[in-house]
């Protein structure tokens, strides 16, 4: 064939079906790379920590054979650690990710190409519930070695864990299009997410807690997800399983509206 | 009509500026240096001291909601007596390494640091204010959560220069710590590294959250090697007046530490270790 034939035609743009594939693609394999690349602070770290938390608070809290409800203090502790380092590293990656573009300006970069809302949105989400997912496993793992978690339900424990990693990641790409700077994002890190993973029963029974702030608790999100996460290994819950299967859920769907609505309207994104 | 040269007029003869004398100390130099990292710091207050204060505050909530079965940890004192002080350590120490390495690595790589260089200061001058300022930063931190706790706890105070001494003696070290990784690092990543394999590892096996009982009686002298314990127990030791290792022990340990990690910071400066082409 001869080779000018090519260029007989014009070149025609790239037809871009009901979903750009590529595009998708692309964005979420950025959003992978940004972390695996540097994988000490991203995923060694938080498994590192945890395994700290774990020993402290079995050395202060699990000696001579301590029970909660019924539990090993261990085994009871471990599933909620587990969720906590989970949400804490996809809130992370996404709320860094968007604030980082736009502080340095290269926002324009995922602005610009033609990614719809739903694409931009799931592109960047897809990259922070795989950071939670595998920072759950990589501690889950090590933790199997130190304690005796056993598994109850795997479904559960898929369920929570893909759930609690879609939630934060969801509540991170909000944040991140909300705060212009890096100390915004500390700011709700600090005084919301931190304290809402603390206080959502991955260290003690909600039963322990004043009446009162029983009720509080069951508006927590997070306190289903630690709940069912923890049910799906030991098979013990302080709630009802199948209200938080439904909680999650929703608020799930609620938080996906949201950003989505962000990406389309160009909240705090663009001009 | 020739034309005349017009000469300026004369001057009254005055001296040619000269140089700035110094004594034997840029107190000047000295002073800004100080301030300059001591006003990143209280700018970034939200960051620097709102964010440990919640976490210390979370810490001793969840340890009280976790152990309400459980009263005394020592005969006498209180979980939350017991574990307060161990957590103020904890956060100041943080706290100091961080006010340290951060704006050390900061100015590295955004090729700031030369400015510190530049100036007339001597290497020990430079360590100076990068320690104190550091050192300032933790004490700010630690305050501020004492005070906070004083709000929860009821805390008895045994020997306040006690405290006062190893609260110092505590921040400097770390801001030493701090100096040290900031000029080892050359990208973030290795801070990171630092602070997660090395200073929190130290900070949370530190005795501050449990006693050495739960411990196996094999494993207890590695505590000994853990400047943090002494940290915290001398600290301890000036509220409750109870310690689990002798406090000159640790006030020597600490005192030590302090000297010969500022001996190595000053050499590191004057060498220009990773800050001098």
């Amino acid at each position: 064939m001869d080779p000018s034939s090519l260029f007989d035609r014009p070149p025609t743009p790239r037809a871009i079906g009901a979903v750009n594939w590529r595009g998708l693609w692309t964005l979420y394999s950025k959003e992978v790379r940004r972390f695996v690349s540097v994988f000490t602070q991203t995923l060694l770290a938080p498994m590192v920590t945890t395994l700290l938390f774990l020993a402290i608070f079995t050395l202060a809290l699990g000696g001579a054979g301590r029970v909660v409800e019924g539990v090993d203090f261990v085994r009871f502790l471990a599933p909620g650690l587990i969720m906590m380092s989970l949400m804490q590293n996809a809130f992370a990656n996404t709320s860094s990710s968007i604030v980082m573009a736009k502080v340095q300006g290269n926002i324009v970069d995922l602005l610009m190409p033609p990614l719809s809302a739903t694409e931009l949105n799931l592109g960047i989400a897809g990259g922070g519930i795989t950071r939670g997912l595998m920072v759950g496993v990589a501690t889950g793992l090590a933790m199997w070695a130190f304690v005796p978690l056993g598994l109850h339900a795997p479904l559960a424990v898929i369920y929570f864990a893909l759930n609690g990693a879609i939630m934060l990641a969801f509540l991170g790409v909000a944040a991140g299009i909300w705060a212009d700077r890096f100390d915004h994002i500390a700011a709700v890190t600090n005084f919301v997410i931190v304290p809402l993973s603390f206080l959502s029963g991955t260290f003690y029974s909600i039963s322990r807690l004043p009446p009162e702030w029983q009720v509080v608790a069951q508006f927590n999100p997070f306190f289903y997800l630690i709940d069912g996460l923890r049910y799906g290994f030991i098979g013990r819950s302080d709630g009802l399983l199948g209200v938080g299967v439904v909680v999650v859920l929703a608020v799930n769907v609620g938080l996906w509206l949201l950003t989505q609505r962000m990406f389309a309207t160009g909240y705090r994104l663009k001009p | 009509m020739t034309p005349v040269a017009r000469r300026p007029p004369a001057r009254p003869a005055a001296d040619p500026p000269r140089p700035r004398r110094f004594g034997w100390i840029n107190w000047r130099g000295l002073w800004t240096l100080y301030w300059r990292d001591a006003f990143r710091y209280l700018r970034y207050g939200v960051e620097s001291i709102g964010g440990p204060a919640v976490s210390s505050l979370l810490f001793l909530a969840v340890f009280s909601l976790a152990l309400d079965g459980r009263g005394e940890m020592v005969p006498g004192v209180t979980l939350v007596q017991f574990i307060a002080p161990g957590i103020v350590v904890f956060s100041l120490t943080h706290s100091a390494f961080e006010s340290a390495a951060v704006p050390i690595i900061y100015d590295k790589l955004e090729g700031m640091i030369g400015d510190v260089i530049g100036a007339p200061l001597t290497p020990l001058e430079i360590t100076a204010g990068y320690l104190l300022s550091a050192t300032g930063n933790g004490l700010v931190t630690g305050t501020v959560i004492l005070a906070l706790m004083a709000v929860f706890v009821e805390l008895p105070l045994h020997a306040p220069l006690i405290v006062l001494g190893f609260a110092v003696a505590a921040s400097a070290l770390f801001a030493l710590v701090g100096i040290v990784v900031g000029l080892w690092s050359e990208r973030w990543d290795n801070y990171s590294a630092a602070d997660t394999f090395l200073i929190m590892p130290l900070g949370l096996l530190s005795g501050a959250f449990f006693t050495l009982e739960g411990v196996p009686e094999g494993a207890r002298w590695l505590f000994d090697l853990n400047p943090v314990f002494h940290a915290v127990q001398g600290f301890r030791y000036g509220f409750i007046g109870v310690a689990e290792a002798p406090v000159a022990v640790s006030a020597a340990v600490l005192v030590g530490l302090d000297l010969v990690l500022a001996a190595l910071a000053w050499r590191l400066f004057a060498l220009g270790y990773k800050i001098k082409p």
